[in-house]
């Protein structure tokens, strides 16, 4: 008899124990947060001012922007690797618009609009070749690329409007810049999109059991379709918010993007697997590379071991997630 | 008769305690098995199962799905540890921590899929895994690795050329490989003589005339090996055995030397189950479909479906509140069948009709819209997903309705439908939030059925909906199910247990080799017997005596 009354109890605490331990498990970023901010703090006279903060979240911004529809993709189980290339494409082609017809701000709709079309091509390769992501990706990311290459020249080529400039570099909330304003309303909004709405539902689904979706109905083509088209369009508003607070676009714009997105989306607690995590980790993974990046900047520390910092933390935030992904799976 | 097959069962462990029988004496024992018995939760696959297979000789094993033919060649072939009992090989102790262990002591494994690699010559293939002995100073000696290669060739006397692309060869000779290499290598190359060889359905891929070459093969390795084979075909387990044992519901019911016994009585022995077994609720009866149920269109219409290597030419249909039994062996075609009924598979030709229409695109979602339920096999990976909550499994399939015209999920009415299924159904759960990994099997299978019964759909398809769930749950989920018929949806299940198919259905279709070959009434006054049903789905000629059986 006590053995039957004990039963569930002792599954529930196990449960429990479980539960805390994927808690603990997605709280850790925020630690290595703060872990960040004191190391550098105490190293750098320079780090904990309002002004470095302000350069941090300018240069945190593209890379939030860009990320934010790439972990749709990645929760999603899938992998986009032309994140990069798209924002080099659309922050040419939205200078080069603006250059030609003068629309001001509205340069950043070309950026999306544009960008969601390269989104659809990867989309569309990928459900219906039956390609891995993977392979699309990585050739689109060299189209995309050579197209935009093309386009500039080999050349960084800058345009002239304060109204373009304005809505990366002004600052409509002091000591914020509006590009990072704009990052985080749109980071809000997608994290609703991805919590609250059918979209966010069925994308994650996808990544945890696509098979088991497919089967219950979900049209999960047409699914894959929609985050893709939802990812390019992200980077294409990250490729003209880009350039426009460089005041040109560039070769190298975006090129350090696609280690950088990616890291971010991993060291944020999202599986590669899919089906773990979500835009609403993103964040702290973006702050994390933020503040790495500047942190060792303001120390001193050049740039090439800085990649290799990077690489390191980005593999000991998998290696910290795995547990959990094979906790899942074994079950 | 059921009286007959039982007194059998009992009276035959009494007969097998010697283990040996009618076998030389000098034949010493090349494995015995003493009193195996394991648990899958709480469910006995192996019972207590004691024989023993002399040295040189070939045993057939025999047993419906579920017997418990496939734990058994997991624990000898150091898959999984038994519960209780013990293992013993050229009569010292033998307990295989895992594959490579029992590979390492002689006990090799033929599984049903293939494992050799098609682009790697034949040579490498026969000695994959065990390349390093052919190495010297890091180079790999292939002139010494293909005169060993051509050694186990020869000694089984195939016609193979050891250089050759194995993916160039056809399907039996690649078989004809594997068991040569698992019969021949141990000795050939690791210097072990009277290894053991589990052959797993060796035949269920091939046709008629390939088969009597791999009888042939098997006679040959004789002298090599002592081999365990399992098989669906009683025909060649007759013809091949030196001795053959019967599992039925995880007991070992008869150990037989193939001149005692015919193919009837080994039918007999397979499937002759005690009546009244607590979930074979045959008294219960189908619920009746009312007259203008009967006279009303079928929800389900299929017409000459085909799809090549999957089935035939299948014609059938199933009426509001009717459940029809899909039965057949492991490649009858029957799960392909329903998982196209589901839009997951596409067949060549042929027309599937809901409610009297043809369906023009045949794709899960379209069939899901037309009000098509579908409960796969294969519970953990594709039925549920295990990580996620009651209410987000079961929510699943209602998009339509769950979503708000913004597009906005609509998580309190997904988590009031779960807590309804939880009470419905009577899932053991504390909440629509729980995990669904954290329920049992049977508990979990009435997630996937209440994502259906949620939409209120008008034709359930369900592929083996009690694999792996206890005899609780099990009625649990039969009562559920003509609960759903009462209620007017047609249901289709297509199912490996015999007890269940008669059980179940109001009337069975066989299938056999991809094509149908009977159509049964089964309503309450007129089940057939598991023995027909089993003849059917052979086809032998055993089909004579099920006419006579039924007469009785």
């Amino acid at each position: 008899m006590s053995t039957l009354a004990n039963a569930p109890d002792a599954s529930r605490s196990g449960a429990a124990r479980a539960s805390l331990l994927a808690r603990w498990r997605s709280l850790l970023p925020v630690g290595v947060v703060l872990l960040l901010i004191v190391v550098f703090g105490l190293t750098s006279d320079a780090f904990l001012t309002p002004r470095n903060f302000t350069a941090i979240a300018g240069q945190a911004s593209t890379l939030l922007i860009a990320c934010l529809g790439a972990s749709f993709i990645v929760v999603m189980g899938s992998i986009d690797l032309s994140i990069g290339a798209v924002v080099l494409l659309t922050g040419a082609a939205s200078v080069l618009t603006l250059n030609a017809v003068p629309i001001g701000a509205g340069a950043v709709l070309v950026g999306f609009g544009l960008g969601g079309i390269l989104g659809l091509v990867n989309g569309l390769v990928f459900a219906f070749g039956r390609i891995p992501s993977f392979v699309v990706t990585l050739g689109t990311m060299s189209i995309f690329s050579g197209l935009a290459l093309r386009l500039l020249d080999g050349r960084a080529i800058a345009y002239d409007s304060a109204a373009f400039e304005t809505l990366a570099i002004g600052q409509w909330i002091p000591r914020l810049p509006n590009i990072a304003l704009i990052a985080l309303v749109l980071w809000a909004v997608l994290v609703v999109v991805a919590m609250q709405t059918r979209f966010g539902r069925y994308v994650f689904t996808i990544g945890a059991g696509e098979s088991v979706a497919r089967i219950a109905g979900v049209p999960v083509r047409r699914y894959k379709i929609y985050a893709f088209i939802l990812s390019g369009a992200l980077a294409g508003i990250a490729g003209s918010l880009a350039a426009a607070r460089l005041s040109a676009a560039g070769p190298t714009l975006g090129s350090d993007l696609l280690l950088n997105s990616l890291g971010a989306i991993v060291i944020g607690g999202t599986s590669l697997a899919g089906g773990i995590g979500g835009v609403q980790r993103t964040l702290i993974g973006v702050l994390i590379i933020a503040l790495l990046d500047n942190g060792l900047n303001l120390n001193g520390i050049d740039q090439y071991t800085q990649m290799g910092i990077k690489g390191v933390v980005i593999i000991a935030a998998v290696l910290v997630s795995q547990p959990l992904a094979s906790i899942r799976s074994v079950k | 008769m059921t009286l007959d097959v039982f007194k059998t069962a009992q009276t035959t462990p009494s007969a097998l305690a010697g283990g040996v029988f009618g076998v030389p004496e000098n034949s010493a024992p090349a494995i015995e098995v003493l009193g195996l018995t394991h648990d899958f939760g709480p469910t006995r696959v192996l019972d207590s199962i004691s024989f023993a297979v002399p040295r040189g000789t070939i045993a057939g094993i025999v047993g419906e799905n579920g017997a418990g033919k496939s734990t058994l060649f997991n624990i000898l072939s150091g898959l999984l540890q038994p519960a209780r009992g013990s293992l013993r090989l050229r009569e010292k102790d033998y307990a295989p921590r895992s594959y490579r262990h029992a590979l390492e002591q002689g006990v090799s494994r033929v599984f049903q899929e293939q494992a050799l690699i098609p682009a790697l010559p034949v040579y490498e293939n026969l000695l994959l895994g065990h390349e390093r002995a052919f190495e010297r100073g890091g180079f790999r000696r292939h002139g010494a690795m293909i005169a060993t290669a051509r050694r186990i060739v020869d000694a089984a006397e195939l016609d193979v050329d050891v250089t050759g692309e194995t993916g160039s060869y056809d399907f039996s000779v690649r078989q004809s490989l594997e068991i040569a290499r698992a019969c021949l290598f141990p000795s050939l190359v690791l210097g072990i003589s009277d290894p053991v060889v589990l052959l797993d359905e060796p035949t269920a891929a091939l046709a008629r005339e390939e088969e009597a070459a791999f009888f042939r093969l098997v006679r040959r390795l004789r002298h090599h090996a002592t081999i365990l084979f399992v098989s669906h075909r009683l025909t060649e387990v007759l013809a091949i055995s030196d001795s053959i044992h019967v599992l039925k519901d995880g007991r070992l019911v008869a150990s037989r030397l193939p001149a005692e016994v015919d193919e009837d009585q080994l039918h007999r022995l397979m499937v002759g189950r005690a009546r009244g077994v607590d979930y074979y609720s045959q008294q219960q009866g189908p619920i009746p479909v009312d007259a203008s149920g009967v006279s009303s269109r079928p929800v389900l219409a299929a017409e000459g479906l085909s799809l090549a290597g999957a089935f035939e030419d299948i014609s059938f249909s199933v009426q509001p509140g009717e459940i029809v039994g899909i039965g057949g062996l492991l490649n009858s075609g029957k799960t392909r069948l329903g998982r196209a009924v589901a839009g997951l598979v596409t067949p060549a030709s042929g027309t599937i009709r809901i409610d009297g229409d043809p369906v023009a695109s045949i794709r899960p979602e379209s069939m899901v819209a037309l009000g098509v339920g579908y409960v796969p096999a294969e519970r953990l990976t594709e039925g549920v997903i295990p990580a996620l909550s009651i209410a987000w499994n079961v929510g699943l399939a209602s998009g339509d309705r769950l979503t708000t015209r913004a597009g906005f999920w609509r998580k309190q009415a997904e988590s009031s439908l779960a807590t309804r299924a939880i009470q419905d159904l009577r899932i053991r759960a504390d909440g629509p939030a729980r995990a669904v990994e954290t329920l049992s099997g049977g508990n979990q299978q009435k997630v996937v059925i209440a994502r259906w019964a949620a939409r209120q759909p008008k034709l359930l398809v369900l592929d083996n909906p009690t694999r792996g769930v206890d005899a609780g749950a099990r009625e649990e989920i039969y009562a559920i199910l003509r609960r759903l018929a009462a209620a007017g949806v047609a249901i289709l299940v297509i199912t490996d247990d015999l007890a269940e198919l008669i059980g179940l259905s109001d009337r069975i279709f066989i299938l056999r080799d991809r094509r149908q070959v009977a159509a049964l009434d089964a309503a309450a006054e007129t089940k057939p017997t598991e023995e027909a049903l089993v003849a059917l789905m052979l086809g032998s000629q055993a089909s004579s005596l099920s006419a006579s059986q039924r007469v009785s």
